[in-house]
C-alpha cells in the first residue's frame, strides 16, 4: 500500500476518533454494569452453594443482575444506533467530497476514467467505509478501555487473579507477534486474494456474452473453477497460520480460565468469605476476554478500508478557484469570443495540440472548426468552456479574459451540444428542463416546438412525462438530437459551442437536425466543429468563417504560419 | 420453494468438508461447554470443602477446546471456500447457458455483475448461519440433561433459550426480508443517481446543474440511509430483547438452583452462561438470512432461465458448406410487439463480402442475433450450408460464426489470454500473426512484458482503437469462416475508424464477412451493400 494510501487512512481515523468519544464511553459504561452483574451473579451462586445468605439478600442481588442487564441492553442499543449515525455521517461525508471533486474536475480533468469506475467510487467504495466509522474506530479503544476496567475490579477482589488476567491478556498481543506474521498481514492477503477472485468473476462475468459467443462458455467455467480452486489453495496456506493468532485468544482464555481455577481450589476448602470472591473472579474471565474477540470480529470492518484507501487516495485534488478580488461581469449584447495566441498541451510526448492560436468570432458569426481528429476541435471548445486553461496567451469573451468573469454570468453565456446528449433519468420534460429548471410552461412549449419535437411527443402515449435514461425509452440518434437542441433553445445562450453534432447520424437525418441547429443558430455567435460534408456545406451557406486546422498545422510545420 | 434450499442443495457436492467443519464446530462448543462445566464442578466442590477433583482434567479440556477451536476455523473455512467455488461455477453455467443468450448484443453485462453482490449475500450461510444454527440444536439436549440434574422445574430455562436461539433469529430474518426490498431499491436508486451526474458531467457543467445533480444524489443517499437506520433500530432493539432474555434465562438457572442439587445447579448456570452467549449471535444470523432469502431469490431465478432459443430435440449434423440463406424471415420479440420485420430474404454466399446498412432501430443487429441462435426467426427459415438453422445445436453454429461488436468485451487479464479466448491452442508464433493482421503487433512488442501485457478492466490500458484492433485479433484467431461485424466502429472516430476499417480489408481475407453499420465510409471493399429499412431488405448502390 502506498504511503498516500497510509496517510489517508490515518486521517480517516483521526476524524473518526474525535467522533467517537460519546459511543466509547457507552460501551464503558456498559463493561462497568458487566462487572456489577458479574458481582451480583457471583453473590447468587454462593448463595446456591448454601455459602451466603439467601432470602432477602438473594432477591435483591437478583434485581440488581436484572438491573444491570436492562442498562447494558439499553446501551447496547443506544451504542449502536450512534454507531450507525456515525457511519452515515462518514459516508455523507466522503461521498459529498468525492462527488464535489468530480464535479470541480470536470470532463477534462477525468479524461481517461470511466464513468462507472468513477461511480463505484462515489457510490460502492464509499458504503464501504461504513464499518470503520461504525464499529472499528470505537472497538479499538474499548479493546483496551475494557480488559483494563474488568482487570482493575479483579485486582480489587484478588490481585493474583488480576495478574494470572494481566499476563494472559498481554500474551495475545505478544503471541501474535511471535506468530511472526501478524494476524494483520495474513488476514489482509486473503482478503486481496478474496477481492482478486471476486474481481476476475465480475469481469467474467461482464463479458459473459463474448465469452459465449465465441465458444467457451464450458472452458470459462472450468477455468473458473481452476481458479478459485488454486486461490483456495493458497488463501488457506495463509489463514492456517492467520488462525493462529485467534489461537491465541482461544489459549489465553482458556489458560486464564484454568489457572484461576487452579489458584482458588488449592486454597477454597470451604471457605467461606473466598466463596464469592472466587466465583466472581471466575465469571469474570469472559468478560475480560469479550472486549478482545469484539475487536478481532470487526477486523473486516479495517480490511475493507485497505481494499478501498488506494482509490481514495489517488483522487486528484480539486482545482484551485479563482480569487473572487478579480471576477468581473461583461454586458453580453450580443458576444464577441477571441483567442489571442493560445497554446495548449495535452501530453508533452505528443507535442502540443494548438500553438499560439489566435482567432476570432465577432456577434451573430459562425466559424467552422475542420480538421482531422487530434487536431484540436474539442480542445478548442473545451477551452472556451473553461474545462481546461490554456498554456499561454488568453481566450476572451467580449474583450475580457475568461478567469476573471462571474462564473455564474459566464455560464449563461454558454450553450453547448455534443456528439450525443446525456440523457438522464427523468422524463422528457426533465430532461429538457435541466437546461433552466425555473423555466416558464410557455418557454418549454416554445423550446419543444422550435426543436421540432412536439411530434414524437404527441407520438407518446405518456407524452412529455415519458421517462428516458436507463431502463426508458429509448430516443433514436436524431430524436436525442432534438432535445439537446431543446435544451440549447431553452437556455438561450449568446456563444453555442457544437462539437460535432451529426457525427452519429444517418444523412437524411443530418439535414433534418441541421436545420433545426439553423434555427437555433440565428443571432448566436457559433463554432461548428465537424467532420460531415453535409454539416460544412451548411455552415458554407450560412456564410460561416473556416478555420482548417490541419492546414494550420501543416504551414506550422512547413514554418510558414 | 424456499431458494436458499435450492443454493444448499448445490453444495451437496461440497457436503463431506461442509458435515466435517460443522462437526468440529460442534466438538469445539462441547469442549468450552465442558471446560465452564469442570471449571464449575472444580470450584464448587472446592467451595463445599469436598475432594480436589484430579486437575489435570481441566487442563486437558482446555486444550482440547484450543485446538478444536482451531481445526474448526480451518475446517470451516476449507468448507466454504470450495461452497462459494462451486456457487460461482454454478451461476456462471447457468448464466452462459440462458441469461447471455438474452442479454447476446447488448452491453448489460453491468446488471448481470450486480448479481454478484447477490452471490457474495450467501457467502454467510455455511459459516454464519447454518452452523451457529446447528451448535443452537446440539446445546438443547446438553443443557435438558444438565437442568434435569438440578431439578425437573429447571428446564424452565430451555424456554428462554429456545426464544433467543430460534424464534428471535426467525423474526430478524422476516424484519431483514421485508426491509432488503426497500435498501436494494434504495441503493440502485443512489447508484444510478451517481452514474447519471457523472456519465452527463460535460451537460451538468455546461448548465451549471452541479447543486443538483448534488442534491438528487443526496436526497437518494438520505433514502438509502433512512432504510439501513430503520433495518439497525429495528436489529438492535430485538437484540436488545435477546440479551435480556438471556439473562433472564441465566438468572432463572440461579434461582431455580437455590432450591435444587447445588453442584449441579453451579455447573448449569456456568454452562447456561456459554450457552446463551453461544446463540446470542443468531438474531443477527437471522438478519444475514433475511437477506440472504431475496439474493437466493434473484440468483436463482437468473441461473435457471431457460436459453432464448430452444435446442432442437434431434439436431442435424453441421453441414460443410458456409452459404447463408435468409428465406421469408420474419421476426419480434414478443406477440405484444411490432414486427422487427417481415418476410426478408438475401443470400449471403460463402465468401462474399456484404454490408447491411440501416438507420439505428431498423432491426440490422437482429440479423446478427438471427444468425447467432440467441433468437429465433417467428416465420420463415435461416439456412448455414443448406440446413435449417432451427435443426442445428447453436454451439455448433457459434462455432461457425465469429461475431465481433463494440460490446465485444476485454477481460481484465493478459494480452495473451484475451486472444486465447478466440483459440485457446493457439502458440505464441499464431498469437503474434493475429497481432501483425490486427496491426497491433508493433504495439504490443513496445510493451515491458509483450503478450504478458496487462490489458486492464474493460480494456482500460489501450485506447479505443486499439482495444478494437485486440478484439479483432482475437476474432481473426479463431478458425470461424463467416465473421459478422455489428458497428465495429462505433464510438471511435473518424481517423481511427477508418484506420481500423482499412486493417479489416486485409485481415479478413479469404472469410465471409457480414458488416452491419449505420453508414459506410468508402473504406470499406465489399461485393454487395444492402439497405435495411421499413421493414424490408433493398439492395443499395454504394
Amino acid at each position: 500500500m502506498s504511503a498516500s494510501a497510509k496517510a489517508w487512512i490515518k486521517n480517516e481515523q483521526k476524524l473518526g476518533r474525535a467522533a467517537a468519544t460519546l459511543p466509547v464511553a457507552l460501551g464503558g459504561a456498559q463493561v462497568l454494569f458487566g462487572i456489577f452483574q458479574v458481582f451480583c451473579a457471583a453473590r447468587l451462586l454462593a448463595a446456591v452453594l448454601h455459602q451466603a445468605p439467601r432470602g432477602v439478600h438473594a432477591l435483591l442481588f437478583a434485581t440488581g443482575f436484572m438491573l444491570a442487564a436492562l442498562a447494558r441492553a439499553g446501551l447496547g442499543v443506544q451504542a449502536e444506533r450512534l454507531g450507525f449515525e456515525r457511519g452515515a455521517a462518514a459516508r455523507r461525508r466522503l461521498r459529498s467530497g468525492v462527488l464535489a471533486t468530480f464535479m470541480a474536475l470536470g470532463p477534462a480533468g477525468l479524461r481517461g476514467q470511466h464513468s462507472a469506475e468513477l461511480a463505484a467510487t462515489s457510490v460502492d467504495r464509499v458504503e464501504a467505509m461504513e464499518g470503520f466509522h461504525a464499529r472499528w474506530i470505537a472497538a479499538t479503544a474499548l479493546a483496551v478501555i475494557g480488559p483494563a476496567l474488568v482487570g482493575l475490579a479483579a485486582a480489587l477482589a484478588d490481585w493474583r487473579s488480576a495478574l494470572v488476567l494481566a499476563i494472559t491478556g498481554l500474551l495475545v498481543p505478544f503471541a501474535m507477534a511471535v506468530a511472526g506474521i501478524g494476524a494483520g498481514l495474513a488476514a489482509k492477503k486473503q482478503f486481496v486474494a478474496m477481492t482478486r477472485l471476486q474481481t476476475r468473476f465480475i469481469d467474467r462475468i461482464r463479458g459473459i456474452s463474448t465469452i459465449v459467443l465465441a465458444g467457451r462458455g464450458a472452458d470459462e467455467a472450468r477455468a473458473l473453477a481452476a481458479a478459485a480452486a488454486e486461490l483456495r489453495v493458497r488463501t488457506m496456506r495463509v489463514l492456517r497460520v492467520a488462525f493462529l493468532s485467534s489461537t491465541a485468544l482461544d489459549l489465553a482464555a482458556a489458560a486464564a480460565l484454568v489457572l484461576i481455577v487452579l489458584r482458588f481450589a488449592a486454597v477454597l476448602h470451604g471457605d467461606i468469605a473466598l466463596a464469592p470472591t472466587a466465583l466472581f473472579i471466575l465469571l469474570l474471565v469472559p468478560e475480560y476476554f469479550a472486549p478482545l474477540r469484539a475487536f478481532s470480529a470487526v477486523y473486516a470492518d479495517r480490511l475493507a478500508v485497505e481494499a478501498v484507501a488506494t482509490e481514495f487516495a489517488a483522487l486528484p485534488a480539486p482545482p484551485e478557484p479563482v480569487p473572487a478580488a478579480e471576477i468581473r461581469s461583461v454586458a453580453a449584447h450580443g458576444l464577441t469570443l477571441a483567442f489571442e495566441e493560445v497554446s495548449f498541451t495535452w501530453d508533452a510526448a505528443r507535442g502540443p495540440v494548438l500553438e499560439r492560436l489566435s482567432l476570432r468570432v465577432n456577434s451573430g458569426e459562425i466559424l467552422l472548426l475542420t480538421g482531422a481528429s487530434g487536431a484540436g476541435k474539442s480542445t478548442i471548445i473545451d477551452l472556451v468552456l473553461g474545462f481546461i486553461a490554456p498554456d499561454s496567451g488568453r481566450v476572451t469573451i467580449n474583450g475580457v479574459d475568461r478567469p476573471v468573469l462571474v462564473p455564474a454570468a459566464l455560464n449563461r453565456m454558454l450553450g453547448w451540444i455534443g456528439q450525443r446528449p446525456m440523457l438522464f433519468a427523468g422524463s422528457i420534460e426533465e430532461n429538457i428542463r435541466f437546461a433552466r429548471p425555473e423555466a416558464s410552461a410557455e418557454e418549454l412549449a416554445e423550446a419543444i416546438r422550435l426543436a421540432r419535437l412536439e411530434e414524437l411527443i404527441l407520438a407518446l402515449p405518456q407524452g412529455i412525462r415519458t421517462p428516458l435514461g436507463e431502463g426508458g425509452f429509448g430516443l433514436s440518434g436524431g430524436q436525442a438530437q432534438r432535445i439537446a437542441i431543446a435544451r440549447a433553445f431553452l437556455k438561450d445562450a449568446p456563444l453555442l459551442l457544437l462539437d460535432e453534432p451529426t457525427a452519429h447520424l444517418d444523412p437524411a437525418v443530418e439535414r433534418d437536425v441541421l436545420e433545426s441547429i439553423r434555427r437555433l443558430s440565428v443571432g448566436r455567435t457559433v463554432i461548428l466543429a465537424t467532420h460531415s460534408a453535409v454539416a460544412m456545406e451548411f455552415a458554407r451557406d450560412f456564410g460561416a468563417k473556416r478555420l482548417d486546422l490541419d492546414a494550420l498545422r501543416h504551414a506550422r510545420v512547413r514554418g510558414v504560419a | 420453494m424456499n431458494p436458499v434450499f435450492d443454493i444448499l442443495k448445490l453444495w451437496r457436492a461440497q457436503a463431506g468438508w461442509l458435515a466435517l467443519g460443522a462437526l468440529l464446530s460442534l466438538a469445539a462448543l462441547g469442549a468450552a461447554v465442558a471446560l465452564m462445566g469442570f471449571s464449575a464442578r472444580t470450584i464448587a466442590l472446592a467451595l463445599l470443602g469436598g475432594g480436589l477433583l484430579v486437575p489435570a482434567a481441566l487442563p486437558a479440556i482446555g486444550t482440547a477446546r484450543v485446538g478444536l477451536r482451531y481445526a474448526e476455523r480451518v475446517m470451516t473455512h476449507e468448507a466454504t471456500f470450495r461452497a462459494l467455488a462451486g456457487l460461482r461455477v454454478w451461476l456462471f453455467r447457468g448464466l452462459a447457458d440462458s441469461a447471455a443468450g438474452g442479454l447476446g448484443l447488448r452491453r448489460a453485462g453491468d446488471a448481470l455483475a450486480r448479481l454478484v453482490n447477490d452471490v457474495d449475500a450467501l457467502d454467510g450461510l455455511y459459516l454464519r448461519i447454518t452452523v451457529p444454527l446447528l451448535g443452537a440444536a446440539l446445546l438443547v439436549p446438553v443443557l435438558a440433561v444438565l437442568l434435569w440434574r438440578v431439578q425437573p422445574l429447571a428446564l424452565l430455562v430451555l424456554l428462554p433459550f429456545g426464544v433467543v436461539g430460534f424464534y428471535l433469529p426467525r423474526r430478524a430474518a422476516r424484519l431483514a426480508a421485508q426491509n432488503s426490498a426497500q435498501a436494494g431499491l434504495a441503493m440502485a436508486g443512489l447508484r444510478s443517481a451517481a452514474l447519471d451526474a457523472l456519465t452527463g458531467l460535460r451537460e451538468v457543467k455546461i448548465f451549471a446543474a452541479e447543486g443538483r445533480m448534488l442534491a438528487t444524489v443526496q436526497a437518494r443517499e438520505a433514502g438509502l440511509l433512512a432504510a439501513q437506520r430503520e433495518l439497525v433500530a429495528r436489529t438492535s432493539a430485538l437484540q436488545a430483547v435477546a440479551f435480556l432474555i438471556a439473562q433472564a434465562g441465566i438468572l432463572l438457572a440461579i434461582l431455580i438452583g437455590l432450591g435444587g442439587a447445588p453442584v449441579p445447579a453451579v455447573i448449569v448456570v456456568f454452562v447456561a452462561t456459554v450457552a446463551f452467549e453461544a446463540v446470542l449471535g443468531l438474531p443477527r444470523a437471522g438478519v444475514l438470512y433475511g437477506q440472504a432469502q431475496a439474493a437466493a431469490a434473484r440468483v436463482v431465478e437468473a441461473a435457471q432461465q431457460p436459453p432464448p432459443v430452444r435446442e432442437p430435440l434431434a439436431p442435424l449434423a453441421l453441414p460443410p458448406g458456409n452459404a447463408i440463406a435468409f428465406e421469408h424471415v420474419s421476426l419480434r420479440y414478443a406477440p405484444d410487439l411490432p414486427l422487427v420485420f417481415q418476410n426478408l430474404s438475401f443470400q449471403f454466399p460463402a465468401g462474399s463480402r456484404t454490408a447491411i446498412l440501416g438507420p439505428s432501430g431498423a432491426g440490422k443487429s437482429s440479423i446478427a442475433a438471427l444468425l447467432l441462435k440467441l433468437v429465433a426467426p417467428e416465420s420463415g427459415e435461416i439456412r448455414l450450408g443448406g440446413a435449417d438453422l432451427a435443426h442445428l445445436p447453436a454451439e455448433a453454429v457459434r462455432g461457425r460464426i465469429a461475431y465481433l461488436s463494440q460490446a465485444t468485451h476485454l477481460f481484465a487479464d493478459s494480452i495473451r489470454n484475451n486472444l486465447r479466448l478466440g483459440d485457446p491452442t493457439a502458440d505464441d508464433a499464431a498469437l503474434w500473426r493475429a497481432l501483425e493482421a490486427a496491426q497491433l503487433a508493433e504495439t504490443v512488442r513496445a510493451l515491458p512484458d509483450g503478450l504478458d501485457g496487462w490489458v486492464g478492466e474493460g480494456g482500460h490500458n489501450f485506447s479505443g482503437g486499439q482495444g478494437r484492433r485486440l478484439a479483432l485479433a482475437r476474432t481473426l484467431l479463431s478458425s470461424a469462416p463467416v465473421l459478422v461485424l455489428d458497428e465495429p466502429c462505433a464510438g471511435l472516430d473518424a481517423a481511427t475508424e477508418a484506420e481500423f476499417l482499412r486493417v479489416l480489408n486485409t485481415a479478413t481475407q479469404g472469410r465471409s464477412v457480414l458488416l452491419i453499420a449505420h453508414r459506410l465510409t468508402g473504406v470499406e471493399q465489399l461485393d454487395r451493400i444492402w439497405r435495411l429499412g421499413g421493414g424490408g431488405l433493398m439492395p443499395a448502390t454504394s
